[in-house]
């Protein structure tokens, strides 16, 4: 557990993953919860460090009460990534936390080196409104996957034998922390900023994202100075699960060119 | 006891095949099963019950908040309420309430609800209720996880507006003004405040520590109610206060008839169209963040007084009129059969403010003003007595005052004596 207090903003406790050693690398999770150590981040922390914190508001990490907008939670993220004394890092963020990673190259263009944003919420297209993502639960399990669900999602939940709520209060709590950003509509206002994201980007997404339909990704290429597109085909709303080979390859080619 | 009238504007031409069709009585109804003539109608008959049962010395009409929905057309109370206000004489006023992080700035309740106070003579009840899912984050967009601190602060807000006499600035995470000077001011300096909630220590707290009156709100009875309302009462003594049965309120969906067979024939068809006609499917009903942690924890543990499996049948049709009312979802009968169950439930429940049902569904008007009369005239007069001793606060002084002058008395020829077995349904109809 890390604990920060940042000065008129509150203080946190965060759960951090952390593996392997070299290149440090930021790995924001998504709207629903942490991954733990899914298979696609150990392999990214085969040849560099990944530090994958739980979002505040999420399982165990505190502090969402403290944000009073997105903006906190870039300042937030900024002064997480200082307490590690790295002068640099690539920031990977999937979902909801693709939006703050984008958000986190906004405001510490001096600490974010290249940005992967991956099937990212934080934009709107009036001519393709994207569904419902806190809808009818089969319906949104249906829209997330290209194919069958998986049987277990990736998650850092552990049961706990004395409490049979366990689970029902974990996915609760997390979703709840995600409407801050995310409800009605996820747009907290980042259009307007991401032509100033100086960092190299690569947008990865999962073209059977029933969620988020793939011309948001191609609205974040086209705000994003420089930035480019990696479709992955037969893949929904986590790419990182339904293709992880082609997903690490992906990423791990684009932070090492 | 103090009664207070209600009912939930239900818009009463739905097709029979609605509940099937359409899983959800709000947020996305088809609005073209409304007609708006037909709505008109219907208000100016909500009306006219409303004058009829400040006339029969109701001591409060109730109005209530829900936007999006056939089950209750009334996206402002307040509106309803200015129709009242001029209208009527002695009840009280009982909004209930506004959704506060619904209005922004929340200045907007302020006003208007110092305008009802001062329009009707300082008979004003200002109920705050942070509003159902359907409403605040579906029809209104609030993220779930900022509607209690909207509320709270907007609670906050609102009555300093109506306290303090000099103008102020308010600096909020929601609300910034410069100069706050809400005119008029209520007759009441601070109106009396009712909260609803549905059994959270947070709500039970906030209640104890503010000195508003707790309603539990629900149709669903006594039985439902027992294990939420005990844990309220716990509370109160928990916290060394007294347990005065006035700041608790309690719905009870209401059904008079000279006999049980006759209760059954007028208000079987709309009983079964009002608990049909309500659903609303999980993710509606139950968004993620709206419910604190704590108290889901407290719901999913909570003994259940009313299993989940009678709720569904309630909302499928599928109990019959006298299942309905032995489940306690209505109380029905004659006069004397129904002031002894409110009686029974009164005491077991330490109520003293009891909010009564009294239409339901598509139940034609002529029903309801019979409803109103029976009650006013044949059931409430003999309950009045009921935590008589204890002080009031919570209604305003004006329709205190005034409904005690005014109201319908036991008749001098009556035996006051109160039997202790209940008649059973169908029994006194020989």
């Amino acid at each position: 557990m890390t604990t920060l207090e940042i000065p008129h903003v509150g203080r946190f406790d965060v759960q951090v993953w952390e593996s392997g050693s070299g290149e440090p690398l930021l790995y924001l999770h998504g709207y629903e919860r942490h991954p733990g150590g899914a298979g696609f981040l150990r392999r990214l922390a085969e040849d560099r460090r990944v530090l994958a914190p739980e979002q505040p508001g999420y399982g165990r990490s505190t502090g969402v009460e403290s944000f009073t907008d997105v903006l906190d939670v870039a300042l937030f993220y900024r002064e997480l990534v200082e307490s590690w004394g790295v002068d640099g890092i690539d920031v990977v963020g999937h979902s909801l936390g693709g939006m703050f990673a984008a958000e986190l190259a906004v405001v510490a263009p001096h600490l974010v080196r290249k940005l992967v944003l991956v099937n990212a919420f934080g934009l709107w297209l009036e001519e393709q409104p994207a569904p419902d993502p806190f809808g009818a639960a089969d319906e949104v399990k249906a829209a997330k996957w290209h194919g069958e669900a998986p049987k277990s999602e990736p998650t850092n939940f552990e049961p706990d034998p004395d409490d049979p709520h366990a689970a029902i209060l974990f996915a609760a709590q997390n979703l709840g922390s995600a409407t801050k950003f995310m409800w009605p509509i996820a747009d907290r206002g980042l259009r307007r900023r991401l032509p100033l994201i100086d960092a190299p980007t690569l947008v990865v997404h999962g073209t059977s994202d029933g969620l988020l339909p793939l011309a948001y990704a191609e609205e974040f290429v086209r705000l994003i100075p420089d930035a480019r597109l990696a479709p992955i085909e037969r893949a929904g709303h986590y790419p990182m699960v339904e293709r992880e080979d082609e997903f690490v390859t992906a990423v791990t080619d684009f932070l090492k060119g | 006891m103090k009664f207070h009238w209600f009912a939930e504007a239900t818009y009463p031409e739905l097709p029979a095949t609605y509940p099937q069709r359409h899983p959800s009585a709000g947020v996305d109804v088809p609005a073209s099963l409304v007609d708006s003539q037909r709505a008109g109608e219907m208000y100016r008959m909500f009306i006219r019950l409303m004058q009829q049962a400040d006339r029969l010395g109701w001591d409060g009409l109730a109005v209530n908040e829900h936007h999006q929905t056939t089950f209750a057309m009334t996206p402002s109370p307040n509106l309803l309420a200015a129709s009242l206000a001029s209208s009527t004489e002695n009840a009280a006023l009982l909004v209930i309430g506004n959704s506060l992080a619904l209005y922004n700035p929340p200045l907007r309740v302020a006003e208007e609800m110092a305008y009802l106070d001062c329009l009707s003579g300082g008979r004003l009840i200002a109920g705050f209720v942070f509003g159902t899912p359907m409403d605040t984050a579906f029809a209104y967009g609030v993220p779930p996880s900022e509607l209690r601190e909207r509320f709270h602060e907007a609670r906050e807000l609102i009555t300093r507006a109506w306290t303090e006499p000099e103008p102020f600035s308010f600096n909020g995470r929601y609300n910034q003004l410069r100069y706050v000077n809400v005119l008029p001011r209520p007759v009441q300096a601070r109106p009396p405040i009712w909260v609803p909630g549905t059994g959270s220590v947070e709500t039970w707290d906030l209640v104890l520590d503010e000195d508003y009156c707790y309603g539990y709100l629900s149709f669903f009875g006594l039985a439902n109610a027992r294990p939420i309302v005990r844990g309220f009462w716990d509370r109160v003594e928990q916290r060394g206060l007294e347990p005065n049965p006035n700041r608790m309120a309690f719905t009870q969906l209401v059904c008079v008839a000279d006999t049980d067979a006759e209760a059954e024939r007028l208000y079987g068809d709309a009983v079964r169209y009002f608990f049909t006609r309500q659903r609303a499917p999980l993710h509606f009903a139950n968004p993620p963040g709206y419910t604190s942690r704590a108290s889901q924890r407290e719901v999913l543990e909570r003994a259940k007084g009313v299993s989940t499996e009678d709720r569904l049948r309630a909302t499928r049709g599928e109990l019959s009129f006298w299942e309905y009312d032995e489940l306690g979802f209505i109380v029905a009968g004659t006069p004397e059969r129904v002031r002894q169950r409110l009686r029974e439930l009164a005491v077991e429940l330490r109520v003293g403010q009891l909010i009564t049902c009294m239409h339901m569904g598509d139940l034609a008007e002529d029903v309801a003003a019979m409803n109103n009369e029976l009650f006013g005239t044949g059931v409430a007069p003999y309950l009045r007595d009921l935590w008589a001793s204890y002080d009031d606060p919570w209604t305003p002084p004006a329709s205190r005052q005034q409904v005690a002058a005014a109201a319908p008395r036991v008749p001098a020829h009556s035996v006051h004596a109160h039997s202790t077995a209940i008649p059973s349904p169908l029994g006194g109809d020989t």
